[in-house]
């Protein structure tokens, strides 16, 4: 969303407004919707790397943990990852149309849900190993 | 640029899908190096639904760069196309996510 405060080829343009999806507004700036997508893509590959983690913990490493610690961490890491899959659609959806009604962009919790959900999993998973 | 990077983006979130979909289909580490040599049955469906996403992704992401002309024109308005990929292949790719993380899940109850 930072990238290129001038666009070359002018701000919100006429010409993208039949492809809208059903939104009202007009098409922003291509830079910005490319910068929209490039975030959604991050976010599942951050939700990748969680599921990768919750794999390791549940089915991959044997861990000298209890059994219910163990389950803990991988249902948490699943837990944040299906919640960021089913939300980071929605919210380039939302970023979308914010943009074409040329309104200001919408906050989201997934940040600090991602954040306080990973510091917790830390925490139990140092926990997990003086423990054990 | 900004559709060169944004593909770029799009191709290292399918090449974590696949490492992620193969780390889950692979045998349980046990100490000392053993292997199970389980059957991995139960993990293959999710494995190939997901790959069976992936290659849908794959050829649409092809198709449209080169319907584009490399990510450098969408006739219906003359500039790059925005976004690269269609909004279903977002749903797709998450959907792909979500069930990999679903399958993690319930394959720690099913053991």
């Amino acid at each position: 969303m930072t990238e290129g405060n001038e666009p070359s080829g002018g701000g919100p343009t006429d010409a993208g407004a039949q492809r809208s999806g059903g939104s009202r507004g007009v098409e922003p700036d291509y830079r910005f919707t490319l910068a929209n997508e490039r975030t959604f893509l991050a976010w599942i590959r951050t939700a990748l790397a969680l599921v990768a983690g919750a794999v390791a913990v549940l089915h991959l490493v044997p861990l000298n943990w209890e059994s219910g610690l163990r389950l803990a961490v991988g249902f948490a890491l699943t837990g944040l990852a299906i919640v960021i899959t089913v939300y980071a659609p929605l919210r380039w959806l939302r970023v979308q149309k914010a943009m074409r009604r040329d309104q200001a962009l919408p906050m989201s919790a997934l940040p600090v849900i991602t954040a306080v959900g990973v510091a917790l999993v830390c925490a139990v998973v140092l926990l997990g190993n003086y423990w054990s | 640029m900004q559709a060169e990077r944004t593909l770029l983006a799009w191709q290292r979130t399918l090449i974590v899908l696949v490492a992620v979909a193969l780390l889950y289909l692979r045998d349980p580490l046990l100490p000392g190096g053993v292997q199970t040599g389980g059957d991995p049955l139960n993990r293959l469906f999710p494995v190939l639904a997901t790959l069976a996403a992936l290659g849908g992704l794959i050829v649409h992401l092809r198709r449209r760069w080169r319907s584009t002309e490399h990510g450098l024109h969408d006739d219906r308005t003359g500039r790059p196309p925005a976004p690269v990929a269609r909004p279903w292949a977002m749903v797709l790719v998450s959907a792909a996510a979500c069930l990999l993380a679903v399958a993690a899940a319930v394959g720690a109850f099913a053991g």
